[in-house]
């Protein structure tokens, strides 16, 4: 019960927050299929925020639309504002470099490079920064106890990632991430790959994590959002159908929508 | 099962063992003829001494060393151009028309008989210098090289998964960066694989340089002068009417034969490798 009424205490603080990411009038279209419109949403700081729907409504796509990632293929196209601490992204002049190092993304498979575990955190880091050999040997035994994987490779950086287990190279991913010292870290159905005790280390470590960074995850698991986030966005069909604190869209939502979906009667 | 589809099971069967044994004959006979008649003509002269004329002996090691020079020199001009290539089909111009165009012509160049590629080469480059060189001969091998290289490299490009190429890009690098590191290694078995599949393709291809490398009697290292090479001389020696020009036919055969063979087991290590 105490436990509830610290969550609750600790939601509410967060609506009066200010956003760190703030959307606006947000559209993307596939080719001609528009599979997001008129999306307005508020992300705030230091918190995670879920963003749950059916397949199909857009989560991924308000995700990939946050880093530009979408831009990879041509035929793909966002209208609105997507702002980063007040600045809109979606600018083209917005550089492409900075946003990405600042929101960094963890996918649903996990995407180990097929080189050394050490090689994989180092690999975006030394682009960015000129580290001399022991700064940049300590920035990768931060990143990997970050991301909670330090003691399981810490004698085998040298072997090659493919070595590790589904959870561990998810956990790699995500230690690759930070390794670049973002401030936003996007989480596209992280765990709907891996077994039960990987998705609950992995749980473990958004629950740190969050202290530091700013997290939008997508999930597929009403469990799992209601364990790891703070604040709750529910799509249908392209668009934002609700948000608010997720305590209050688990139990108290104000679109029957929403209700049916919680409560599994679809999607 | 009934006995209907019994029977027809069985009769597939023997048709396709038959097909294979078919096959497999014309295969086996050739490898044990080449063996055979090559072992015999198998020294050590051969390879450290010049081809003779008629009716004395001899070796082929100018013919190796014409050889050798071309291939590597094929390699080291349509490697690099076949890699860039394939690079830009895959990574670059998926969704182009230049890369359609470019991957269609890539396409009959793959099918060009050989010969229409050495008389090429020919109007090319031995009309205008006025004699035939070797290095019109790698230009030849390089051109039959370059498209195997080109679809292979594109090919095992698409074959690397679109999430690795999120994951890199999503960390801030650019494209040159995102291809170089980590895309080619994810492909690079692929990649080698090609270029050896190539390799063991010029390394016995007669026709483009009857045209253009055409033959030397003598040692000549420069690749500026027509070249010495195995195919052209086991051509050559075989329809001579001399034993001893045959007998380095065979083993001229049997040494690139071999040498086939071996490129072909190390790209089977390759791919499975790349499966691994």
């Amino acid at each position: 019960m105490i436990e509830l009424l610290d969550r609750r205490a600790d939601e509410a603080a967060l609506s009066t927050a200010p956003a760190k990411i703030e959307v606006r009038g947000l559209d993307f279209f596939y080719g001609k299929t528009r599979a997001l419109s008129g999306v307005d949403l508020s992300v705030p700081a230091n918190a995670v925020t879920a963003i749950i729907g059916p397949s199909g409504c857009g989560k991924s796509t308000l995700l990939r639309t946050i880093n530009r990632i979408y831009e990879l293929y041509p035929d793909q196209r966002a209208h609105g504002e997507v702002m980063i601490d007040g600045r809109n992204v979606l600018d083209p002049r917005y550089p492409l470099s900075e946003l990405r190092r600042c929101v960094g993304m963890v996918f649903q498979k996990p995407t180990p490079f097929a080189t050394s575990i050490r090689k994989n955190v180092a690999f975006a880091l030394s682009y960015y920064e000129r580290l001399p050999k022991g700064a940049l040997a300590d920035r990768i035994e931060d990143a990997l106890r970050q991301a909670a994987l330090w003691d399981e490779v810490k004698d085998k950086l040298d072997t090659s990632a493919l070595s590790l287990s589904g959870g561990q190279q998810q956990r790699l991913c995500i230690a690759r991430t930070l390794a670049v010292r973002p401030e936003i870290i996007l989480l596209d159905e992280p765990t709907s790959a891996l077994d039960p005790i990987s998705t609950a280390k992995i749980e473990e470590l958004i629950h740190e994590l969050r202290r530091q960074f700013t997290i939008v995850i997508v999930t597929h698991n009403m469990q799992q959002t209601a364990r790891v986030s703070q604040r709750t966005a529910f799509f249908h069909l392209g668009e934002l159908i609700e948000d608010g604190p997720t305590s209050q869209i688990f139990t108290n939502p104000r679109v029957e929508r929403t209700q049916d979906y919680i409560t599994g009667r679809f999607g | 099962m009934p006995l209907r589809r019994k029977l027809a099971d069985l009769l597939a069967l023997l048709f396709a063992g038959a097909a294979t044994l078919f096959g497999l004959t014309w295969l086996v006979w050739i490898l044990w003829t080449t063996l055979s008649r090559g072992a015999a003509a198998l020294s050590p002269a051969l390879f450290t001494e010049m081809t003779p004329p008629p009716g004395s002996t001899g070796g082929l090691l100018n013919a190796f060393y014409g050889s050798a020079v071309m291939v590597l020199l094929a390699l080291a001009i349509g490697t690099p151009v076949g890699i860039a290539a394939g690079t830009y089909l895959a990574e670059h111009g998926r969704h182009s028309r230049l890369a359609a165009a470019v991957s269609f012509i890539n396409d009959i160049l793959l099918s060009a008989p050989s010969i229409v590629i050495g008389l090429f080469v020919y109007e090319l480059v031995v009309r205008p210098s006025g004699h035939f060189s070797g290095f019109a001969g790698a230009l030849a091998l390089a051109m039959i090289l370059l498209p195997i290289v080109v679809r292979t490299t594109d090919e095992s490009l698409r074959l690397v998964p679109n999430q690795m190429r999120e994951a890199a890009f999503a960390l801030g690098l650019p494209a040159w960066r995102v291809t170089s590191r980590i895309i080619y290694k994810a492909a690079l078995s692929g990649i080698v694989t090609g270029i050896l599949l190539g390799l063991a393709r010029i390394a016995g291809e007669t026709a483009p340089l009857l045209f253009t490398a055409l033959n030397n009697q003598f040692w000549s290292a420069s690749i500026a002068q027509p070249l010495a090479n195995v195919p052209v001389v086991i051509f050559q020696y075989a329809m001579s009417p001399y034993d001893e020009w045959h007998a380095l036919a065979w083993a001229g055969a049997l040494v690139l034969t071999l040498f086939v063979l071996g490129l072909n087991l190390i790209v089977r290590f390759f791919a499975r490798k790349g499966s691994q």
